[in-house]
């Protein structure tokens, strides 16, 4: 009778155990998320796109999907290889789901700053002629996002990106740029990664503060 | 026992394995293989993406009816449905290409757009400010454009054998009137407007859509600015003058003002002018804009309002020496006021519906002395427009527009105490339709019709386009309009009732952007008809009617590089008209003075980054102008020399706020002559005197200091220049 009382109790804990487990969409996601990371060809970042648009259409109400929907074509948008017009094509797309993202959660740091990425990369595409015309835009939508939480690493990590770009282009200082790379290191590294994962919240970008922060050595 | 166990067991594997494969290839209609295409189920978490063969393999637990959803960008998305009973399923699905406007097929004939965002521009915003030679002037910049002939006394544009009033200006969709600054004959002008108020221009040497009229020769519709980037102020310190533009930007709204004073007397004093000046022009101006936006865009119900208001004034007095006279000739004082306001908005209202329009009013007014008359002139031209567009699907939309204008304008003698003035009410419909075929053909056919209570007359013009596509990213369009315009108000005023002139367009044009090289060809036919012809003197017409005709063709060439040579950005232009014409006082068929035959420009802008500057240089030429020499039998018998301009610029950027502008017209000092005059009288031999209508100076050397000041200190200040 003890050992049947010990089994109910057995039993009941895996049930617990099962029901405080991950849903059907976090399941999903974290298995996308951590994809998406490892993406490294136009192949697997389309496959990712599209998985997060198939998560996207079950969740109409998460911004999560959209938003990372939007980073896998974002990422597509800056492959060497694309032509312009398919880069603009990918952009597009991705600008419309990070435009999407922002309608379901308002004031949004992340998605401000994946709206600057977006247009960073549209920049990228064609540099010579975009240039002057939208590296305003890019750098007021990452200073936006920076307002909206100053301790962004992501957004800290493309402002230094950007000012880099254009500190050399003008011949300036990189102080400013380097000091934002730093700060973004910073921030990377005192973050619990784990538990940020298991919120499904981006955790992208150290490497790119890395790089900006080697850079600047 | 045991049997029934294993059977059990199998069971529940079986159960635990119930996945259904489905499998099979997506391509396009013509069997091509589409890779990364997202096929799901719908309403699961059951999907897969295509193979770089187009092929796909997915398993899935459903059973029953279910919902395939077939995805891709470029194409039109399909949803198939499938019995699923625990078989695999094979499925070969081939989908419909999706329109796409991005990389869809343009209709280039006659177009030339400057934007950011658009595929089939030739310039950009900024090259307007940065063409060497262009001094901030938005026209003298389009003039280095295919289709346009300098006229160096003039300063407007001119347009394929057409003369400057055959140009139509628009501002957010309204017309401008009196968009060049007044000015005295021989003494070029400029456009009114800063060129950093817009975001870009659409500017058409012919076959524009049902949406433009009143202009038998070209359209130049100019968009401002959407919304500012942030708060700034802009100091510009010129040798010509100075102004101070201030931005406020809050939200969704934005305020903008600025004023400018310019005086060339300074200037004038220090460098040597063949004009005989008693005063220098000297201007001032000033704007106010406003812009607010609503709604989002994501829920796409969305819009925009923009107002703006410009006001300005300048005077000046020159002597103008008489051919055969030895005096200092006529003394001509101008004094000008000039507003003009216009709101218009754009709203988006969902559904595919896209609602624009607006309504401005221009006002000019020019107090004119010549020698002991005076002359005033108020010419007023109201415009309101109202724009429907819809979008039945991505292939095909129908634009609806209304129009009205109210147009008055009045002179007045008033040492003879005589006025003389007109009204006129003009109305005008116009609707178009864009089909596209697919992503490489497109075909646009619009109808405007109009009506003029002052000429009583009725007028319908059809428009027509279409372009096609290549394999290799280049287009062709073709496009055939007719355009009606009435005469300009200067001889209306003589008689009010007189009906449209009319032109008719056929343009063929090829046109390639590639990888940084842009290429544009274009052959064209016009026809001119109904043109206004008169006795006697301009100033003094006799006989005024509709006798004149004319025709103008041509090809023209323009090829942008930006690639070849490193940080160099180039292009080049040719154009070849040849026109003929008979109007205004002319007796038979002649070659105007504003149609040179051959035209050319080449410009250049090197950036070099040690120096942190932009190097800029532009030449133009042209093969001369025709005159008429009365002492020869005929008319227009004569041609000047070839006109040569060869201009150097230097944009300096110490820091990336602060911007010192250094540019050099005619760099050469070469004497350009535009024509000749001639005495109105023969003298005592019988020949008549006459003398060269040259440049005002040998060159124009223009400095600037542009500094912007904004608040947002960790933000980097690019200016706009």
């Amino acid at each position: 009778m003890k050992k049947l009382a010990q089994i109910a109790i057995a039993i009941f804990f895996t049930f617990l155990s099962a029901s405080a487990q991950d849903s059907p969409y976090q399941k999903a996601m974290k298995k996308e998320i951590a994809k998406l990371i490892e993406s490294d060809s136009l192949s697997a970042l389309q496959q990712s796109a599209n998985a997060f648009g198939r998560i996207a259409e079950l969740n109409p109400n998460e911004w999560q999907p959209a938003y990372y929907q939007s980073l896998a074509y974002t990422f597509q948008g800056l492959d060497k290889s694309l032509s312009i017009d398919k880069k603009d094509e990918v952009l597009a797309k991705a600008d419309k789901l990070a435009q999407k993202a922002d309608a379901l959660s308002k004031n949004n740091a992340e998605i401000v700053a994946l709206q600057g990425f977006v247009l960073m990369a549209k920049l990228n595409a064609d540099a010579a002629s975009r240039g002057q015309s939208l590296s305003g835009p890019v750098l007021q939508t990452f200073g936006k996002a920076r307002a909206m939480d100053p301790k962004n690493p992501r957004a800290l990590a493309l402002t230094a990106q950007m000012e880099y770009g254009m500190a050399r282009f003008f011949g300036s200082g990189t102080e400013k740029a380097c000091g934002y790379a730093k700060e973004s290191l910073a921030i990377f590294a005192s973050q619990d990664e784990q538990a940020l994962k298991a919120a499904l919240s981006p955790t992208w970008g150290k490497a790119l503060a890395e790089k900006m922060a080697k850079t600047c050595q | 026992m045991k049997i029934l166990l294993t059977g059990l067991l199998l069971l529940l594997t079986y159960n635990c394995i119930a996945q259904t494969s489905i499998h099979g290839r997506v391509t396009d209609q013509k069997g091509n293989a589409i890779p990364g295409v997202n096929i799901y189920l719908k309403g699961t978490y059951d999907g897969t993406s295509s193979d770089p063969d187009g092929t796909f393999t997915m398993e899935t637990g459903e059973s029953g009816t279910q919902t395939l959803t077939v995805q891709a960008i470029g194409f039109r998305s399909r949803e198939i449905t499938l019995e699923i009973k625990g078989q695999p399923v094979t499925l070969n699905i081939a989908l419909d290409e999706a329109i796409n406007q991005l990389n869809a097929v343009t209709i280039s004939a006659g177009a030339m757009e400057a934007g950011d965002e658009k595929k089939s521009v030739v310039l950009k915003p900024l090259d307007i400010v940065t063409t060497s030679g262009a001094m901030g002037n938005i026209t003298a910049a389009l003039l280095t454009l295919p289709g346009t002939s300098t006229v160096g006394n003039d300063g407007r544009l001119f347009v394929r054998g057409g003369d400057a009033s055959e140009t139509a200006i628009y501002i957010d969709g309204l017309q401008v009137g009196n968009a060049f600054g007044s000015t005295t004959s021989n003494v070029p002008t400029r456009n009114r407007f800063s060129a950093n108020l817009f975001k870009g221009s659409f500017f058409s040497t012919g076959g524009y859509s049902a949406e433009y009229g009143q202009a038998l020769s070209s359209a130049l519709a100019l968009n401002t600015l959407d919304l500012p980037l942030r708060n700034q102020g802009d100091v510009s310190i010129m040798s010509l003058g100075g102004g101070y533009t201030q931005t406020l930007v809050r939200n969704d709204r934005a305020l903008t003002a600025s004023a400018n004073y310019y005086n060339l007397a300074p200037y004038q004093s220090l460098v040597k002018q063949n004009f005989d000046w008693e005063k220098a022009p000297s201007s001032w101006d000033s704007e106010v804009s406003l812009r607010q936006k609503w709604g989002n865009a994501v829920t796409g119900k969305a819009g925009f309002i923009k107002a703006y208001f410009h006001t300005e004034g300048s005077n000046m007095a020159i002597w103008q020496k008489i051919p055969g006279n030895d005096g200092r000739g006529d003394r001509v004082k101008l004094n000008n006021h000039y507003n003009y306001g216009n709101v218009s908005f754009r709203h988006s209202g969902g559904k595919g519906w896209l609602f624009y329009g607006g309504a401005a009013l221009s006002d000019n007014r020019d107090a004119i002395q010549f020698n002991t008359d005076d002359i005033k002139q108020v010419n007023r031209i109201f415009h309101a427009k109202i724009v429907a567009v819809r979008d039945f699907s991505s292939q095909f939309s129908v634009k609806n527009g209304l129009e009205y204008y109210a147009k008055s304008y009045s002179e007045t003698l008033s040492n003879q105490n005589q006025t003389r003035q007109f009204y006129d009410n003009l109305f005008n419909h116009f609707v178009e339709a864009t089909y596209y075929f697919s992503n490489r053909l497109i075909i646009v056919g619009g109808l405007r019709s109009g009506h003029g209570t002052l000429a009583k007359q009725t007028w319908l013009t059809p428009r027509f386009s279409v372009a096609y596509k290549l394999n290799n990213q280049g287009q062709f369009s073709f496009a055939a309009g007719k355009f009606k315009q009435l005469a300009e108000e200067k001889l209306r005023i003589y008689q009010t009732d007189l009906k449209n002139s009319a032109a008719t367009h056929y343009i063929l044009n090829y046109f390639i952007v590639n990888n940084n090289r842009t290429f544009r060809a274009e052959a064209f036919y016009k026809n001119y008809d109904k043109l206004f012809t008169f006795k006697g003197l301009a100033s003094t017409p006799k006989n005024i009617a509709l006798n004149g005709s004319g025709y103008a063709k041509g090809v023209d060439f323009f090829l942008r590089d930006k690639k070849t040579v490193k940080d160099t950005d180039f292009w080049i232009t040719y154009s070849f008209v040849d026109s003929k014409r008979k109007f205004a006082a002319y007796e038979t068929k002649v070659q105007p003075a504003f149609a040179p035959k051959h035209n050319g420009s080449v410009v250049v802008k090197h950036f070099v980054t040690a120096m942190k500057s932009l190097l800029g240089t532009s030449w133009s030429w042209n093969s001369g102008y025709t005159y008429n020499d009365p002492n020869l039998p005929g008319e227009m018998q004569r041609k000047t020399k070839a006109y040569s301009d060869l201009s150097l610029s230097i944009s300096y950027l110490p820091k990336p706020n602060v911007i010192l502008h250094v540019a050099c017209s005619n760099v050469l000092g070469r004497q350009n002559v535009f024509g000749y005059q001639y005495a109105s009288q023969p003298d005592e031999e019988g020949s008549y005197a006459g003398k060269p209508v040259g440049q005002g100076a040998k060159r124009f050397l223009f400095a600037g200091l542009f500094i912007t000041l904004s608040k947002d200190k960790k933000a980097n200040q690019l200016n706009n220049l």
